[in-house]
């Protein structure tokens, strides 16, 4: 707010030249296009997913859709709940997994690590966010696959083998944000709990997680929004059977690997409910964004 | 869309420009042999348009019955009515698929009827079909696999598949899933067969390329095309370039078919 006040200040005191004027005018303007261009993409995205998966609405009716627990395309049969449920248990257990990592992973490179430590760790967390999916997957169906298959018994395929992918996949988006987060607390703080005579660990779990608390639920559901929202990696090693959960060892199907796995093929009513699928998925991470507003508002509101 | 598309085409080949394109349209199991056919084709035949749609056999069948297309494709054998329509039938390749285990598995062989019930998900474990006690891992393809389709219709005989199979989508991820897996059982068409897994007799004949265009390995269909009366002209010179070494060899065993030359070889 206050930046935006200082920029536009000079320009009513007719302290620069013309070109200058006209030169940062289309800087204003060529920034503003871009701002506009990201929130049209989101904008044209949500009405053409909505536009076509609509119809299922009334082709499936509600019930059908969401209330149904088959998902049999060539029989007519459009029940989410299966991939809804399948979804679900790959999300959660992969936080579960993952966040406590990348909680732990922001709390060394934050507190404890020494600088040349730091420096070799966080470009590492760094470039897991480079890494494409599609190696994950790789990495999830020829390594981690066999492991799970022995612990579990079956093939492998299933949740507990996505959980582990993701847990690391999700990983760099938590640790950032919560690194940023536990920077955000001021140091007179950190200051007062070791002049207290409280230990590092002390300092860590009473006085700096409670305090960036919010900062890092934040990157937690951010995090969940990374997880939920996977497809090639998931799609890999999760089995892709439209069925209830039935074990951490046994193939489930999630909305992302479904719409991927049947789009090459889907005509009519089967289309249009991938369509729908796309639209639940689009409600879950508006739901999620809303949530990390709703947050940061609330943060902003104690400080 | 592709009922649009095929009527459209129609109209093309009762006009003018029936002369110098050709009209394939059928099964999906032969598109891609058409389609790198006809890029070939027309490249050795400027001027020449080949038009390859696919929209299933049925369709492809009653097009050329009713006279819209010029070549009707199909992954089935005529039945019924359609034996009596007047059709020439070409075959121009064979699709066997391969039931395929972990070479360590000692199960051999299974008879059609114990792949359908494995399948089926009604055998679930090896000693039922003496192996050794361990849970069967089944491995399915996607649905927009004609794999998938020519096996759903040979050995489950349109039963339902046991839907809490693993579903991978493509034959490469099959066969590596099966090679390191020792509880696996899947299927691939038999030409992409390696090594690496182990191709399973079916009622106690071995797959091999002999066994299938001798007909006797159960597996397996004969790929069509199907014409209204001898083809003639363009059509027979379409028809033939599908048959030459050249398409038959690389194309077709690149799509994992097996050419019908090999028939000659192996009588």
């Amino acid at each position: 707010m206050s930046e935006t006040q200082t920029s536009s200040a000079p320009r009513e005191l007719k302290l620069m030249s013309r070109s200058t004027y006209l030169k940062e005018a289309a800087l204003k303007n060529l920034f503003m296009l871009c701002a506009t261009m990201a929130v049209a993409g989101v904008v044209l995205i949500f009405l053409f997913v909505g536009w076509r998966g609509w119809p299922v609405f009334s082709e499936v009716g509600l019930k059908g859709f969401l209330g149904g627990s088959e998902w049999l395309p060539t029989q007519g049969l459009f029940g989410i709940l299966p991939l809804l449920v399948g979804s679900l248990v790959v999300t959660l257990g992969a936080l579960a997994l993952g966040a406590p990592l990348a909680v732990g992973t922001a709390v060394f490179l934050s507190e404890i690590a020494p600088p040349r430590v730091r420096s070799v760790v966080r470009p590492a967390v760094e470039l897991l966010a480079g890494v494409p999916s599609v190696v994950f997957g790789f990495f999830g169906l020829l390594v981690v696959r066999p492991i799970v298959a022995d612990l579990t018994g079956g093939l492998g395929f299933g949740p507990l083998t996505a959980w582990l992918i993701l847990a690391i996949m999700i990983v760099p988006t938590i640790a950032t944000l919560t690194e940023d987060a536990l920077g955000s607390v001021p140091d007179g703080i950190r200051e007062a709990s070791y002049a207290m005579g409280a230990t590092t660990w002390q300092t860590i779990w009473r006085v700096l997680l409670p305090a960036a608390k919010i900062g890092i639920i934040d990157a937690v559901i951010l995090g969940m929004g990374r997880a939920i929202g996977e497809t090639m990696a998931v799609l890999m090693v999760v089995g892709n059977a439209p069925v209830f959960f039935r074990g951490i060892g046994k193939p489930v199907s999630t909305l992302t690997s479904q719409i991927v796995m049947d789009m090459p093929y889907a005509s009519g009513v089967h289309r249009t409910a991938l369509f729908g699928l796309a639209i639940i998925l689009f409600l879950i991470s508006m739901g999620l964004v809303g949530l990390v507003r709703g947050l940061s508002r609330l943060r902003e509101g104690t400080r | 869309m592709a009922s649009a598309l095929t009527v459209s085409l129609a109209g093309c080949s009762n006009g003018s420009h029936a002369s110098d394109q050709v009209i394939v349209t059928g099964s999906t199991t032969i598109q891609p042999i058409a389609e790198v056919a006809k890029e070939g084709f027309e490249r050795a035949h400027p001027g020449v348009r080949i038009l390859v749609s696919g929209v299933g056999s049925s369709a492809g069948i009653e097009n050329v019955i009713a006279g819209t297309a010029d070549i009707g494709t199909s992954s089935r054998d005529l039945k019924g009515d359609e034996l009596h329509a007047g059709l020439v039938d070409t075959p121009i390749a064979y699709d066997a698929i391969a039931v395929i285990v972990n070479p360590s598995n000692p199960v051999d062989g299974l008879t059609k009827a114990q792949v359908k019930a494995i399948f089926e998900g009604r055998i679930t474990n090896w000693k039922q079909v003496g192996g050794p006690d361990m849970e069967i891992g089944l491995v399915n393809r996607d649905e927009a696999s004609g794999t998938r389709e020519a096996f759903f219709k040979i050995v489950l005989d349109k039963e339902r598949f046991d839907p809490t199979a693993v579903v991978l989508p493509g034959t490469g991820q099959v066969r590596s899933v099966v090679a390191q897996a020792p509880s696996a059982i899947g299927y691939i068409s038999l030409g992409f067969v390696t090594p690496e897994v182990k191709a399973l007799a079916i009622d106690g004949v071995e797959p091999s390329e002999e066994a299938v265009v001798n007909g006797r390995y159960p597996i397996s269909r004969v790929l069509h095309f199907l014409t209204r009366g001898e083809p003639t002209g363009l059509v027979k010179e379409f028809i033939d370039y599908v048959l030459s070494p050249e398409v038959q060899e690389d194309v077709v065993r690149d799509a994992g078919f097996i050419p019908v030359t090999a028939k000659d070889a192996h009588q």
